[in-house]
């Protein structure tokens, strides 16, 4: 089976990848890639509200062929209101 | 030895057993079988007349999807029943694959309840084996749902390190544990790219070493504490059951 290396940011740390994986051809690379986005995204997510996170495939000649980008692009509309009292007195 | 030697381990560590309870379990008939990594233990929707207890190796829970995609929902180390509860259970939902090469004893049903009738005692840790197997089930449901996957994974390991040092397979601070990064993603639910990010976060952090088959805790408060680790759940403490 062809190997594939597949290269990754959180937006905090990148990753690439040294010893690549054997996929089954570059249909399997694209899917063992973007699998990796919701995983990565579900650790760092809500930390801060600007974040990239891409996949990157390069194949056994380290040639890139595919790259896939989740961006998250949060901002307030209003500004946040301080913490109010809870009916029982609590905060 | 023989092949209830772990079982009898994992026992003692949740209770005494009398000499005559010893007796009791090391003389149960059962069918030794090699299984090799990758092989059948146990068949979906099969109705096994007979108990598989793992004696040497690592045995898996799994349960497929019709996309081919696989969880596994629980491993068996040396001393755990992989489906005790196939005594009452009668039809599995499930299937059980040797994650390394195994040896396992298959003991009849008819077996277990002739010792079971005549101790009680033992009936009731036979159950208990079941009940802290749901109870492990109920920290990987926390762990696939709510935990970063530091966590998860580092929980796991945490919790392997105990249940392997109760049966006497720890080896100082490592074990071994010689199972691939895409088995290890059907463990904890996540994608293989993933799952290899994160051994390599807790590599970098001093938290685990995984070499040849080998897994090493350096530091296991300090994993324990970040993974969030508190070995209750294992039940193992020794009281009257």
């Amino acid at each position: 089976m062809p190997r594939y290396f597949i290269d990754t940011s959180d937006g905090d740390r990148s990753l690439r990848d040294e010893e690549g994986i054997e996929l089954a051809d570059d249909a399997a690379a694209r899917l063992s890639a973007l699998d990796a986005l919701p995983d990565m995204a579900r650790d760092v997510i809500p930390d801060g509200d600007e974040r990239r996170l891409s996949v990157c495939v390069r194949n056994a000649e380290s040639e890139v062929i595919y790259h896939a980008t989740l961006t998250l692009a949060g901002r307030w509309e209003q500004d946040p209101h301080p913490q109010t009292a809870a009916p029982d007195g609590g905060v | 030895m023989t092949e209830f030697e772990p079982l009898l381990r994992m026992l003692s560590h949740r209770d005494v057993l009398s000499d005559d309870e010893r007796e009791l379990v090391s003389g149960l008939k059962r069918r030794v079988v090699r299984v090799p990594k990758g092989g059948a233990l146990v068949a979906t929707h099969s109705r096994p007349g007979e108990s598989c207890l793992v004696f040497q190796g690592f045995t898996a829970r799994e349960v497929f999807l019709k996309s081919g995609e696989r969880q596994i929902t629980a491993i068996h180390v040396p001393g755990d029943f992989v489906d005790l509860h196939a005594l009452t259970l009668k039809t599995m939902d499930h299937s059980v694959v040797a994650l390394s090469d195994c040896v396992a004893a298959f003991v009849p049903h008819h077996e277990l309840l002739r010792v079971i009738d005549k101790s009680p005692h033992l009936g009731r840790l036979f159950w208990l084996s079941t009940v802290i197997d749901a109870a492990i089930q109920r920290a990987w449901i926390a762990g696939i749902g709510r935990r970063s996957s530091a966590e998860h994974l580092g929980h796991l390991v945490c919790e392997l390190y105990c249940r392997l040092e109760a049966v006497g397979l720890t080896d100082g601070q490592s074990f071994r544990f010689p199972i691939t990064q895409p088995e290890l993603a059907d463990i904890l639910g996540l994608s293989l790219v993933h799952v290899n990010r994160t051994l390599q976060d807790l590599r970098r952090r001093g938290l685990i070493v995984w070499k040849g088959g080998t897994l090493t805790v350096p530091d296991l408060e300090g994993l324990a504490a970040m993974a969030d680790f508190d070995p209750t759940y294992l039940n193992l403490v020794v009281e009257p059951r």
